[in-house]
């Protein structure tokens, strides 16, 4: 008994400590970067530990400036609201489809859509590329053979241009969420469908009347799920955007850390304000993040 | 009968028009690439209009066996498969126990490390990259806290030194021997007597117990070990911090989605096996593990795709460099079609041994599921 509960004494202290040495690893390092952002950068280099001798705000007013991080964030903002609504909107309509409108299509086009959870766009990046800049220009000849356009050297439909960056975002996402969406409405019963169409109601109207609302869980899920995904996402904004005005905020942040490797103060300024929008979303939305990624959503 | 004939149209009609958004999207992105990359890295094609520009042709298996014989095809191969080891024999063992602990409530407040734990997961690897190549440099955090310690401990035994001296500040041969004892070979190699010629400094410094403070300081600065791994600057270290963020970063996303599995265990059935004698671990082993062995194989499909794909946070830290030690195929492939003279075929091949290679070991994985798993997962 008494070797027992040793054990279980000795056993429940390496439980805390491994728990308590993971979270200092994970908080301790965020904290080092809030702290010398309001360092100098001399002070830095004498004192990487310790607390600011003096407070210096105006690190991050310069970071803001220099990087154009307003700019940034509104990019990011654009590109993920309307590709996370895109991506909402297009998967419900689809699961909708897949799980309530009997076809023999189903069974290969929802297939498809699986398997794609198992291929990684970054894989991809460079024949999505090479796709995209190629569609601009069929785009442009047809533009200017129908007299809508005067010269097409210049126009991109997907190239540095939010629209086209946005749709290619919509697609990134589509297999994960179109497979939820189609599980979660499979779960909606058959009957109230079928009572509708007997009242005559059209399928356009079911899906606003009744999928659209009862889908709001899921909805959500692909929402927390995909908010930072393409927030947080480098490899395709990083080929297909290289006007600086239409950068997003991760693409900013390593541009700006790569011009100011000196300035140590402004760049933790940075690295803080790329660190924040997603921390301030994690925290707000905690409970309902975690419960997507344990509903096996996940893709890193 | 023109009813239910309207019906089937209408339905027919309904399905097309709401799948169609989504299929085109998902060809744009996944379906077209695919092809177009598989015809690609079979052509001579090299920039240009495709259609109506320089005539290009499929030119065979080329690329293909250049790869095969590219060093630096293997080199980052290897690399790749480091990250895949570290992901799937790291973050998910680790994730797992630190799940079981929670579920278990062998720790308490397990919702709070939980919450901790995930952090890394939602912000940006280019946040943390640069974050973490902070820290990592020669001039960085680690290397401070590491030179820090050793001062802190030279000191320690310097203080011992002068203690051992009885109040007196009398410089021997002896005493300068203790003190370079405390030292290391990378700061005598200035000296080429150590003994005398430190004992000459010591000497000509005007030390005496009055300034002792600053004795102590100038031989601690002077002979106190340095700590200069330089991981971000070194061939045979660099990809270690690579795989230590890698571990760190995503270790917290498995743990939460293992531990939401296990509370989907019947823990009756670990109540039975506790009472009648087993340890945790046996618990851990003999019970969790074979119900969650479906969880655990999805998990290492992720985690395989995830490894094979990274890019972003290397790019971040080191970019593939110094001198393409920490090169990875995504990274491998980009430079050979956006930087310098673009060789497309052969990007293409490199995309698609990518996505032959995650398939692979996919296929490894639910193999292995399938034959060792338990059988409700």
């Amino acid at each position: 008994m008494i070797i027992q509960r040793t054990a279980g004494v000795v056993g429940k202290a390496i439980a805390y400590l491994t728990m308590l040495l993971f979270s200092v690893m994970t908080v301790y390092p965020v904290i080092w970067l809030l702290i010398n952002s309001f360092k100098s950068t001399p002070e830095y280099m004498a004192d990487k530990i310790g607390l600011p001798k003096e407070w210096i705000v105006a690190n991050y007013a310069g970071a803001w400036k220099l990087g154009s991080f307003d700019m940034a964030i509104i990019n990011s903002i654009i590109y993920t609201g309307f590709a996370a609504a895109g991506t909402i909107l297009l998967s419900v309509l689809a699961g909708f489809a897949f799980a309530k409108i009997s076809s023999k299509a189903t069974k290969f086009i929802y297939g498809s859509f699986v398997l794609g959870i198992l291929l990684s766009i970054t894989s991809l990046m460079v024949p999505l590329y090479l796709e995209v800049s190629q569609l601009d220009k069929v785009i442009g000849d047809l533009l200017l053979s129908f007299g809508w356009l005067k010269d097409a050297r210049d126009f991109h439909f997907f190239y540095n241009n939010r629209i086209g960056m946005i749709l290619i975002y919509i697609g990134a996402g589509l297999p994960i969420s179109v497979y939820l969406c189609t599980e979660y409405v499979k779960s909606i019963p058959d009957s109230l469908v079928e009572a509708a169409r007997i009242d005559g109601a059209g399928y356009f109207q079911i899906f606003w009347r009744i999928i659209l609302p009862m889908a709001t869980p899921i909805a959500t899920t692909v929402a927390v799920l995909t908010v930072p995904n393409i927030w947080n996402e480098f490899a395709l904004v990083n080929i297909i955007v290289s006007d600086n005005d239409l950068k997003s905020l991760p693409l900013g942040i390593l541009r700006f850390s790569g011009t100011m490797t000196t300035d140590y103060g402004k760049q933790f300024a940075a690295l803080t304000i790329g660190l924040m929008p997603m921390l301030l979303f994690y925290i707000a939305f905690r409970k309902r993040i975690t419960a997507g990624v344990s509903g096996g959503a996940v893709k890193g | 009968m023109v009813l239910p004939l309207r019906g089937k149209v209408e339905k027919a009609q309904a399905y097309w028009v709401f799948v169609t958004p989504a299929v085109f999207l998902y060809l744009l992105v996944f379906g077209f690439p695919i092809v177009l990359s598989v015809i690609l890295s079979l052509s001579n094609y090299n920039g240009g209009k495709m259609f109506g520009g320089d005539p290009w042709t499929i030119v065979g298996f080329q690329q293909y066996q250049k790869l095969v014989g590219d060093p630096n095809f293997w080199f980052a191969l290897k690399n790749n498969v480091y990250i895949v080891l570290v992901s799937v024999f790291g973050q998910i063992p680790l994730g797992f126990i630190l799940a079981y602990l929670i579920y278990r409530k062998i720790v308490r407040w397990g919702e709070g490390w939980q919450a901790i734990l995930y952090v890394p997961a939602i912000i940006s690897v280019i946040v943390l990259g640069i974050m973490w190549k902070l820290v990592f440099a020669s001039n960085g955090l680690l290397a401070d806290i590491m030179n820090h310690t050793y001062a802190n401990a030279f000191m320690a035994g310097l203080n011992h030194i002068i203690q051992s001296m009885n109040g007196g500040f009398n410089i021997t041969d002896d005493v300068v021997k203790q003190i370079i004892g405390l030292s290391n070979k990378d700061n005598l190699q200035a000296f080429s007597d150590p003994v005398s010629e430190i004992k000459d400094l010591i000497v000509t410094g005007g030390y005496s117990l009055q300034n002792i403070d600053s004795f102590k300081i100038d031989m601690t600065n002077l002979l106190s070990p340095k700590w200069s791994p330089d991981f971000m600057n070194k061939a045979d270290l660099s990809m270690i911090p690579i795989m230590f963020v890698t571990l760190w970063c995503w270790t917290g996303m498995y743990l939460i989605l293992f531990h939401a599995n296990m509370q989907k265990i019947d823990d009756q059935i670990i109540e039975a096996a506790r009472i009648d004698g087993a340890s945790e671990m046996q618990v851990m082993w003999n019970i969790i593990v074979p119900n969650l062995s479906g969880v655990i194989a999805n998990a290492a499909i992720l985690c395989i795709a995830g490894s094979l794909n990274t890019f972003a946070l290397i790019w971040a830290m080191t970019a593939g460099g110094p001198m393409n030690v920490t090169q990875v195929l995504a990274i491998y492939m980009y430079q050979n079609a956006f930087i310098g003279a673009p060789n497309f075929p052969l990007a293409n091949a490199i995309s698609m041994a990518i996505v032959a290679f995650s398939f692979v070991l996919i296929g490894v994985t639910l193999y292995i599921e399938r034959k060792y798993g338990g059988k409700d997962a």
